[in-house]
């Protein structure tokens, strides 16, 4: 069963779809979603997929993949940049304004308290067991969306299998030039851009019609 | 030092920067070497307090803000921080007008899922700091099958990681 967001409905991200939050559902995930999630921006993106894309539907996946891109490029923090470009995707400037708040204002505060906290000098082994835990949840978490991310590209029939190839060969090829041989990641994206560039992905029948 | 300032030496510093700590260099120059406001100590700590916290890691900037003028600083940074997240918008904008090409969605899927890759590989350290033993293994595997398969929303699976940890710590 091939997810709905992947459908190409011949109005690709020139309309909205589905049905649209209020201001303060979108402000409020963001907000619930970023400031529970420690690991760095990675992980915040890995859960906001998820909860935008896969649970609530209110961007498509390439909706997703336009804000993901565009925000690695973007000065600045990406995850801040991403929230600003999928809130704006979803309710306009309103949207961005309540994203980038939702997701960094609650953040920024406990960020001054922690500075207190290590300047009075009190830091608690229980405290840190709690966030080794979550640590390892957050491993569970970017595996997670990783499966999710790659999900979409691995069909089964003859014309899919070419789509497999690429989507393997792009995501395999930033893990080996990641891992193996530390490459950082503005590289390795415009890389894949040019790549996607120029190897164009080998469209399924029924998504070939604008 | 004066909010305005402030401001502008720290989004001078994210403007320049595409990713979490990329601003350090710029930041430790022009607060710890040339105004001496900010020292090398309280730089180190500000970094690690964003790294403790919740949020982007590029959020140390508050703490940065904060040693520097205090509450009235931490909101400077705050801004500091969000400013250049907007110039995405026109991108968008750009971008989307554009993405019926078949070209243009082949090279944003490109790097999406170049994007899955790096997030693998960004997984491959916190798995090896965080994965010491047969607990930590169990987490890893019941929140990735929950966050894969289920509609669970993240939040919980992370409040039920920390709540695991906690009492395996108080059961010794």
């Amino acid at each position: 069963m091939e997810p709905s967001s992947l459908r190409y409905d011949g109005k690709f991200m020139l309309t909205r779809r589905g049905q649209e939050p209020s201001l303060a559902s979108l402000t409020w995930l963001f907000t619930r979603v970023g400031n529970t999630t420690f690991g760095g921006g990675y992980a915040s993106i890995a859960a906001l997929q998820r909860e935008l894309v896969e649970r609530e539907g209110w961007i498509t996946h390439d909706d997703f993949a336009l804000a993901f891109s565009l925000g690695r490029i973007t000065p600045g923090t990406n995850i801040v940049a991403f929230c600003a470009a999928t809130g704006w995707r979803i309710l306009g400037m309103p949207g961005a304004v309540g994203a980038v708040l939702g997701e960094t204002l609650p953040s920024a505060a406990l960020a001054v308290l922690i500075t207190q906290g290590y300047e009075s000098g009190r830091s608690s082994a229980v405290a840190m067991a709690a966030l080794g835990a979550t640590a390892a949840a957050v491993v569970g978490m970017m595996w997670a969306a990783v499966w999710m991310l790659t999900r979409p590209y691995l069909g089964r029939s003859a014309v899919e299998l070419r789509r497999v190839v690429r989507a393997m060969a792009f995501a395999g090829g930033a893990f080996v030039a990641a891992w193996k041989f530390g490459v950082t990641p503005v590289p390795i994206l415009a890389a894949a851009a040019i790549a996607g560039l120029l190897w164009k992905e080998p469209e399924p029948k029924e998504e070939t019609e604008t | 030092m004066n909010f305005f300032l402030l401001y502008l030496l720290l989004v001078k510093a994210t403007l320049t920067s595409f990713s979490g700590l990329a601003s350090l260099p710029m930041i430790r120059n022009d607060f710890v070497v040339t105004r001496h406001v900010l020292t090398d100590r309280q730089l180190n700590t500000a970094v690690v307090a964003g790294q403790t916290g919740p949020g982007p890691v590029g959020l140390y900037i508050v703490s940065v803000g904060y040693f520097v003028s205090g509450v009235p600083g931490a909101a400077a940074a705050l801004l500091a921080v969000i400013t250049p997240a907007f110039l995405v918008i026109p991108m968008m904008r750009w971008f989307g007008a554009r993405a019926s090409s078949p070209r243009v969605r082949g090279a944003i899927r490109g790097v999406l899922l170049s994007g899955a890759g790096l997030l693998l590989s960004a997984s491959m350290p916190l798995a090896r700091d965080a994965v010491t033993g047969a607990l930590p293994v169990a987490i890893v595997a019941v929140s990735f099958v929950v966050l894969s398969f289920t509609r669970v929303q993240s939040v919980w699976v992370m409040l039920a990681a920390a709540a695991v940890g906690l009492a395996a710590k108080l059961m010794g």
